[in-house]
Protein backbone atom coordinates (compact mmCIF):
# COMPACT_ATOMS: atom_id res chain seq x y z
CA UNK A 1 0.00 0.00 0.00
CA UNK A 2 2.99 2.27 -0.26
CA UNK A 3 3.52 1.59 -3.89
CA UNK A 4 4.01 5.29 -4.60
CA UNK A 5 7.19 5.64 -2.56
CA UNK A 6 8.46 2.28 -3.82
CA UNK A 7 7.81 3.32 -7.43
CA UNK A 8 9.67 6.56 -6.85
CA UNK A 9 12.63 4.63 -5.43
CA UNK A 10 12.68 2.27 -8.39
CA UNK A 11 12.59 5.12 -10.91
CA UNK A 12 15.37 7.00 -9.14
CA UNK A 13 17.56 3.90 -9.16
CA UNK A 14 16.91 3.25 -12.84
CA UNK A 15 17.48 6.82 -13.99
CA UNK A 16 20.65 7.18 -11.91
CA UNK A 17 22.20 4.10 -13.46
CA UNK A 18 20.93 4.98 -16.92
CA UNK A 19 22.42 8.46 -16.78
CA UNK A 20 25.73 7.18 -15.41
CA UNK A 21 25.89 4.94 -18.48
CA UNK A 22 24.96 7.69 -20.95
CA UNK A 23 21.72 5.97 -21.86
CA UNK A 24 19.45 7.68 -24.34
CA UNK A 25 16.66 5.27 -23.64
CA UNK A 26 15.77 2.50 -21.21
CA UNK A 27 14.24 -0.53 -22.93
CA UNK A 28 13.74 -2.88 -20.05
CA UNK A 29 13.83 -2.88 -16.26
CA UNK A 30 13.91 -6.01 -14.10
CA UNK A 31 12.65 -5.64 -10.55
CA UNK A 32 12.73 -8.39 -7.95
CA UNK A 33 9.76 -8.27 -5.63
CA UNK A 34 9.89 -10.33 -2.45
CA UNK A 35 6.74 -12.30 -1.76
CA UNK A 36 6.65 -10.78 1.72
CA UNK A 37 7.02 -7.14 0.73
CA UNK A 38 3.78 -5.39 1.62
CA UNK A 39 3.06 -4.16 -1.86
CA UNK A 40 0.80 -5.23 -4.66
CA UNK A 41 2.78 -5.68 -7.91
CA UNK A 42 -0.25 -4.76 -9.99
CA UNK A 43 -0.64 -1.44 -8.22
CA UNK A 44 3.10 -0.88 -8.41
CA UNK A 45 3.05 -1.45 -12.15
CA UNK A 46 0.19 0.97 -12.57
CA UNK A 47 1.87 3.75 -10.62
CA UNK A 48 5.20 3.17 -12.37
CA UNK A 49 3.41 3.53 -15.70
CA UNK A 50 2.14 6.95 -14.66
CA UNK A 51 5.41 8.20 -13.17
CA UNK A 52 7.70 7.26 -16.06
CA UNK A 53 5.86 9.42 -18.56
CA UNK A 54 8.21 11.94 -20.17
CA UNK A 55 11.38 10.23 -18.92
CA UNK A 56 13.90 8.17 -20.88
CA UNK A 57 12.28 5.07 -19.39
CA UNK A 58 8.87 6.00 -20.73
CA UNK A 59 8.68 3.01 -23.11
CA UNK A 60 10.55 0.54 -20.94
CA UNK A 61 9.14 -2.91 -20.41
CA UNK A 62 9.02 -3.59 -16.68
CA UNK A 63 9.63 -7.20 -15.70
CA UNK A 64 8.80 -8.30 -12.18
CA UNK A 65 10.53 -11.36 -10.77
CA UNK A 66 8.97 -12.87 -7.71
CA UNK A 67 11.41 -13.79 -4.93
CA UNK A 68 10.10 -16.55 -2.68
CA UNK A 69 10.09 -16.35 1.10
CA UNK A 70 13.14 -18.11 2.54
CA UNK A 71 12.82 -19.10 6.17
CA UNK A 72 14.42 -20.95 9.01
CA UNK A 73 11.97 -22.79 11.24
CA UNK A 74 12.38 -22.18 14.97
CA UNK A 75 10.84 -25.55 15.77
CA UNK A 76 12.33 -28.11 13.37
CA UNK A 77 15.23 -26.02 11.99
CA UNK A 78 14.05 -26.48 8.39
CA UNK A 79 15.80 -24.00 6.11
CA UNK A 80 14.34 -23.17 2.72
CA UNK A 81 11.29 -21.89 0.96
CA UNK A 82 8.23 -21.29 3.11
CA UNK A 83 4.66 -22.20 2.37
CA UNK A 84 2.69 -19.00 1.92
CA UNK A 85 -0.98 -19.14 2.60
CA UNK A 86 -2.58 -15.99 1.34
CA UNK A 87 -5.84 -17.53 0.31
CA UNK A 88 -7.72 -15.22 2.62
CA UNK A 89 -5.03 -12.77 3.64
CA UNK A 90 -3.57 -9.81 1.90
CA UNK A 91 -0.52 -10.31 4.07
CA UNK A 92 0.49 -13.94 3.60
CA UNK A 93 0.78 -16.39 6.45
CA UNK A 94 4.31 -17.77 6.53
CA UNK A 95 4.51 -21.44 7.47
CA UNK A 96 7.18 -24.12 7.76
CA UNK A 97 6.59 -26.75 5.03
CA UNK A 98 8.01 -29.52 7.25
CA UNK A 99 6.18 -29.10 10.54
CA UNK A 100 3.54 -26.41 9.86
CA UNK A 101 5.00 -24.15 12.54
CA UNK A 102 4.29 -20.44 12.25
CA UNK A 103 7.33 -19.65 14.35
CA UNK A 104 9.90 -18.91 11.67
CA UNK A 105 12.70 -16.45 10.99
CA UNK A 106 12.47 -14.81 7.59
CA UNK A 107 15.81 -14.82 5.80
CA UNK A 108 14.76 -13.53 2.40
CA UNK A 109 11.69 -12.34 0.51
CA UNK A 110 11.04 -8.94 2.06
CA UNK A 111 12.97 -6.78 -0.38
CA UNK A 112 12.34 -4.92 -3.59
CA UNK A 113 15.47 -4.81 -5.72
CA UNK A 114 16.08 -3.17 -9.07
CA UNK A 115 18.21 -5.89 -10.62
CA UNK A 116 19.25 -4.66 -14.04
CA UNK A 117 18.25 -2.48 -16.95
CA UNK A 118 18.64 -2.75 -20.69
CA UNK A 119 19.58 0.60 -22.20
CA UNK A 120 20.35 2.16 -25.54
CA UNK A 121 23.34 4.45 -25.82
CA UNK A 122 25.40 6.12 -28.53
CA UNK A 123 28.18 3.93 -30.02
CA UNK A 124 31.00 6.20 -28.98
CA UNK A 125 29.91 6.72 -25.39
CA UNK B 1 24.13 4.89 -34.29
CA UNK B 2 23.53 3.32 -30.96
CA UNK B 3 24.13 0.13 -29.05
CA UNK B 4 22.08 -1.81 -26.57
CA UNK B 5 23.61 -2.70 -23.21
CA UNK B 6 22.51 -4.71 -20.21
CA UNK B 7 23.56 -2.87 -17.06
CA UNK B 8 23.43 -4.17 -13.52
CA UNK B 9 21.67 -1.90 -11.03
CA UNK B 10 21.41 -4.17 -7.94
CA UNK B 11 19.73 -1.54 -5.87
CA UNK B 12 17.58 -2.62 -2.96
CA UNK B 13 14.80 -0.06 -2.59
CA UNK B 14 14.29 -1.08 1.03
CA UNK B 15 17.91 -0.33 1.94
CA UNK B 16 17.51 3.42 2.06
CA UNK B 17 14.99 3.10 4.87
CA UNK B 18 17.08 0.50 6.70
CA UNK B 19 20.14 2.71 6.59
CA UNK B 20 18.20 5.66 8.00
CA UNK B 21 16.68 3.43 10.70
CA UNK B 22 20.17 2.36 11.75
CA UNK B 23 21.20 6.00 11.84
CA UNK B 24 18.22 6.89 14.05
CA UNK B 25 19.05 4.07 16.43
CA UNK B 26 22.69 5.11 16.65
CA UNK B 27 21.68 8.71 17.26
CA UNK B 28 19.36 7.60 20.09
CA UNK B 29 21.92 5.28 21.65
CA UNK B 30 24.58 7.96 21.69
CA UNK B 31 22.22 9.93 23.89
CA UNK B 32 21.25 6.92 26.01
CA UNK B 33 17.64 7.12 24.92
CA UNK B 34 15.33 4.11 24.79
CA UNK B 35 12.91 4.16 21.88
CA UNK B 36 9.65 2.25 21.57
CA UNK B 37 7.23 2.41 18.66
CA UNK B 38 3.51 1.63 18.73
CA UNK B 39 1.73 0.25 15.71
CA UNK B 40 -1.89 -0.81 15.39
CA UNK B 41 -5.18 -0.02 13.71
CA UNK B 42 -6.90 3.35 13.95
CA UNK B 43 -8.59 3.64 17.33
CA UNK B 44 -6.92 0.64 18.98
CA UNK B 45 -5.62 2.78 21.85
CA UNK B 46 -2.13 3.84 20.81
CA UNK B 47 -2.46 7.48 21.85
CA UNK B 48 -4.18 6.45 25.08
CA UNK B 49 -1.24 4.18 25.86
CA UNK B 50 1.23 7.00 25.18
CA UNK B 51 -0.73 9.24 27.56
CA UNK B 52 -0.92 6.59 30.28
CA UNK B 53 2.80 5.87 30.12
CA UNK B 54 3.58 9.57 30.39
CA UNK B 55 1.29 9.98 33.40
CA UNK B 56 2.36 6.83 35.21
CA UNK B 57 6.15 6.81 34.90
CA UNK B 58 8.95 9.22 35.76
CA UNK B 59 10.79 8.93 32.47
CA UNK B 60 11.61 12.07 30.57
CA UNK B 61 9.61 11.21 27.48
CA UNK B 62 9.44 12.80 24.06
CA UNK B 63 6.82 11.73 21.53
CA UNK B 64 6.69 11.49 17.75
CA UNK B 65 3.02 11.35 16.83
CA UNK B 66 2.51 10.03 13.34
CA UNK B 67 -0.76 10.36 11.52
CA UNK B 68 -2.15 11.18 8.14
CA UNK B 69 -2.95 14.50 9.80
CA UNK B 70 -0.96 14.45 13.00
CA UNK B 71 -2.07 17.54 14.85
CA UNK B 72 -4.96 15.89 16.69
CA UNK B 73 -2.92 13.28 18.53
CA UNK B 74 -0.06 15.70 19.02
CA UNK B 75 -2.49 18.14 20.64
CA UNK B 76 -3.74 15.46 23.04
CA UNK B 77 -0.22 14.52 24.06
CA UNK B 78 0.91 18.12 24.49
CA UNK B 79 -1.57 18.48 27.34
CA UNK B 80 0.59 16.04 29.32
CA UNK B 81 3.48 18.52 29.27
CA UNK B 82 5.96 16.53 27.25
CA UNK B 83 7.70 17.55 24.02
CA UNK B 84 5.83 16.19 21.04
CA UNK B 85 6.41 16.44 17.30
CA UNK B 86 3.59 15.61 14.90
CA UNK B 87 4.69 13.71 11.82
CA UNK B 88 2.32 14.15 8.90
CA UNK B 89 2.53 11.32 6.43
CA UNK B 90 0.06 12.92 4.03
CA UNK B 91 -0.84 10.34 1.43
CA UNK B 92 1.34 7.64 2.91
CA UNK B 93 0.08 4.85 5.05
CA UNK B 94 3.12 4.48 7.30
CA UNK B 95 5.95 6.33 8.98
CA UNK B 96 9.39 5.80 7.57
CA UNK B 97 12.83 6.22 9.05
CA UNK B 98 13.39 9.43 7.11
CA UNK B 99 10.38 11.17 8.67
CA UNK B 100 11.36 9.86 12.10
CA UNK B 101 14.89 11.16 11.60
CA UNK B 102 13.54 14.66 11.02
CA UNK B 103 11.20 14.27 13.99
CA UNK B 104 14.13 13.41 16.23
CA UNK B 105 15.89 16.60 15.10
CA UNK B 106 12.94 18.53 16.51
CA UNK B 107 12.89 16.82 19.92
CA UNK B 108 15.13 18.07 22.77
CA UNK B 109 17.02 14.76 22.88
CA UNK B 110 19.55 15.95 25.45
CA UNK B 111 16.74 16.26 27.98
CA UNK B 112 15.09 12.90 27.29
CA UNK B 113 15.53 9.30 28.28
CA UNK B 114 12.69 7.79 26.27
CA UNK B 115 11.18 8.45 22.85
CA UNK B 116 7.80 6.98 22.00
CA UNK B 117 6.77 6.84 18.35
CA UNK B 118 3.09 6.41 17.48
CA UNK B 119 2.81 5.03 13.97
CA UNK B 120 -0.04 5.66 11.55
CA UNK B 121 -3.08 3.43 12.15
CA UNK B 122 -2.32 0.47 9.90
CA UNK B 123 -1.48 -3.19 10.52
CA UNK B 124 0.11 -3.86 7.15
CA UNK B 125 2.45 -1.20 5.84
CA UNK B 126 4.62 -0.50 8.91
CA UNK B 127 6.01 -4.02 8.52
CA UNK B 128 8.19 -2.82 5.66
CA UNK B 129 9.63 0.14 7.54
CA UNK B 130 11.94 -0.13 10.52
CA UNK B 131 12.12 3.20 12.29
CA UNK B 132 15.15 2.63 14.49
CA UNK B 133 13.32 1.83 17.72
CA UNK B 134 14.48 -0.72 20.30
CA UNK B 135 11.04 -2.22 20.86
CA UNK B 136 7.94 -2.49 18.69
CA UNK B 137 4.59 -2.87 20.43
CA UNK B 138 1.50 -3.68 18.41
CA UNK B 139 -1.75 -2.49 19.99
CA UNK B 140 -4.97 -4.17 18.86
CA UNK B 141 -8.38 -3.92 20.43
CA UNK B 142 -11.06 -6.56 20.81
CA UNK B 143 -13.50 -4.25 19.02
CA UNK B 144 -11.62 -4.80 15.76
CA UNK B 145 -12.86 -8.40 15.92
CA UNK B 146 -11.12 -11.38 17.43
CA UNK B 147 -9.83 -12.51 14.04
CA UNK B 148 -7.68 -9.38 13.70
CA UNK B 149 -4.51 -11.14 14.85
CA UNK B 150 -4.74 -14.10 12.51
CA UNK B 151 -5.60 -11.78 9.63
CA UNK B 152 -2.41 -9.75 9.94
CA UNK B 153 0.23 -12.37 10.68
CA UNK B 154 3.37 -10.51 9.70
CA UNK B 155 3.02 -7.53 12.01
CA UNK B 156 2.57 -9.95 14.92
CA UNK B 157 5.54 -12.03 13.84
CA UNK B 158 7.75 -8.95 13.67
CA UNK B 159 6.68 -7.10 16.83
CA UNK B 160 8.17 -7.63 20.28
CA UNK B 161 5.06 -7.08 22.38
CA UNK B 162 1.34 -7.49 21.66
CA UNK B 163 -1.24 -5.53 23.63
CA UNK B 164 -4.86 -6.74 23.33
CA UNK B 165 -6.73 -3.64 24.45
CA UNK B 166 -10.32 -2.79 25.38
CA UNK B 167 -10.98 -6.13 27.06
CA UNK B 168 -13.71 -4.26 28.98
CA UNK B 169 -15.69 -4.27 25.73
CA UNK B 170 -15.08 -7.91 24.78
CA UNK B 171 -18.48 -9.18 25.92
CA UNK B 172 -20.32 -6.27 24.37
CA UNK B 173 -18.86 -6.97 20.93
CA UNK B 174 -18.78 -10.75 21.33
CA UNK B 175 -15.02 -11.02 20.97
CA UNK B 176 -12.84 -13.67 22.59
CA UNK B 177 -9.71 -11.91 23.89
CA UNK B 178 -8.08 -15.22 24.80
CA UNK B 179 -8.36 -16.37 21.19
CA UNK B 180 -6.42 -13.27 20.19
CA UNK B 181 -3.76 -14.08 22.78
CA UNK B 182 -3.53 -17.66 21.50
CA UNK B 183 -3.30 -16.49 17.87
CA UNK B 184 -0.47 -14.11 18.71
CA UNK B 185 1.42 -16.83 20.60
CA UNK B 186 0.96 -19.22 17.72
CA UNK B 187 2.38 -16.68 15.26
CA UNK B 188 5.21 -15.63 17.53
CA UNK B 189 5.88 -17.96 20.47
CA UNK B 190 8.45 -15.59 21.98
CA UNK B 191 6.22 -12.56 21.94
CA UNK B 192 4.93 -11.06 25.16
CA UNK B 193 1.13 -10.72 25.06
CA UNK B 194 -0.73 -8.46 27.49
CA UNK B 195 -4.48 -8.03 27.80
CA UNK B 196 -5.45 -4.52 28.80
CA UNK B 197 -8.22 -2.10 29.40
CA UNK B 198 -6.45 1.20 29.30
CA UNK B 199 -9.76 2.87 30.16
CA UNK B 200 -9.82 0.99 33.46
CA UNK B 201 -6.07 0.98 34.10
CA UNK B 202 -5.85 -2.78 33.61
CA UNK B 203 -2.64 -4.14 32.14
CA UNK B 204 -0.78 -0.85 32.15
CA UNK B 205 1.66 -1.90 34.90
CA UNK B 206 2.51 -5.00 32.95
CA UNK B 207 3.13 -3.01 29.75
CA UNK B 208 5.41 -0.61 31.61
CA UNK B 209 7.23 -3.56 33.17
CA UNK B 210 7.86 -5.13 29.76
CA UNK B 211 9.25 -1.85 28.45
CA UNK B 212 11.53 -1.58 31.47
CA UNK B 213 12.76 -5.14 31.01
CA UNK B 214 13.67 -4.32 27.44
CA UNK B 215 15.56 -1.21 28.59
CA UNK B 216 17.97 -3.27 30.67
N1 LIG C 1 -13.62 1.05 26.30
C1 LIG C 1 -12.35 1.31 26.09
N2 LIG C 1 -12.01 2.36 25.32
C2 LIG C 1 -10.70 2.63 25.12
C3 LIG C 1 -9.68 1.83 25.69
N3 LIG C 1 -8.49 2.32 25.30
C4 LIG C 1 -8.75 3.38 24.51
N4 LIG C 1 -10.09 3.57 24.42
C5 LIG C 1 -10.80 4.61 23.62
O1 LIG C 1 -10.69 4.30 22.24
C6 LIG C 1 -10.66 5.49 21.46
C7 LIG C 1 -9.46 5.49 20.54
O2 LIG C 1 -8.28 5.53 21.32
P1 LIG C 1 -6.93 6.20 20.80
O3 LIG C 1 -5.94 6.09 21.91
O4 LIG C 1 -7.19 7.55 20.25
O5 LIG C 1 -6.56 5.21 19.61
P2 LIG C 1 -5.41 5.33 18.48
O6 LIG C 1 -6.10 5.73 17.21
O7 LIG C 1 -4.84 3.95 18.39
O8 LIG C 1 -4.41 6.33 18.94
C8 LIG C 1 -10.64 6.63 22.45
O9 LIG C 1 -11.95 7.13 22.57
C9 LIG C 1 -10.18 5.98 23.74
O10 LIG C 1 -10.66 6.63 24.88
C10 LIG C 1 -10.07 0.72 26.52
O11 LIG C 1 -9.27 -0.04 27.06
N5 LIG C 1 -11.42 0.53 26.68
MG1 LIG D 1 -3.62 7.94 17.87
ZN1 LIG E 1 0.69 0.73 2.15
ZN1 LIG F 1 2.88 2.63 3.40
ZN1 LIG G 1 9.44 -26.55 10.98
ZN1 LIG H 1 14.99 14.88 4.68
Amino acid sequence: MHELSMAQGIINAVLETAEANNATEVNEVTVEVGRLAMINPEQLEFILGVLIENTIMEDAKIVFEEIPAEIECNDCKFHGEAILDDSDHYAPLVKCPECDSLSVETLNGKDIVVKNIVIEKPDDA
Amino acid sequence: MHQVADVEVAKNIMDANKRLADKNLKNLEEKDIFCVDFVGAIGSGKTTLVEEIIDNTDYKIGVLAGDVISKFDAGRIEKHNVPVVGLNTGKECHLDAHLVGHGLEDLPLDDLDMVIIENVGNLICPVDFDLGSHLRIVVVSVTEGDDTVEKHPIIFQTSDVVVINKVDLADAVGADADKMVADAKKLNPNVKVIKSSLKQGIGLDEIIQVIEEAMN
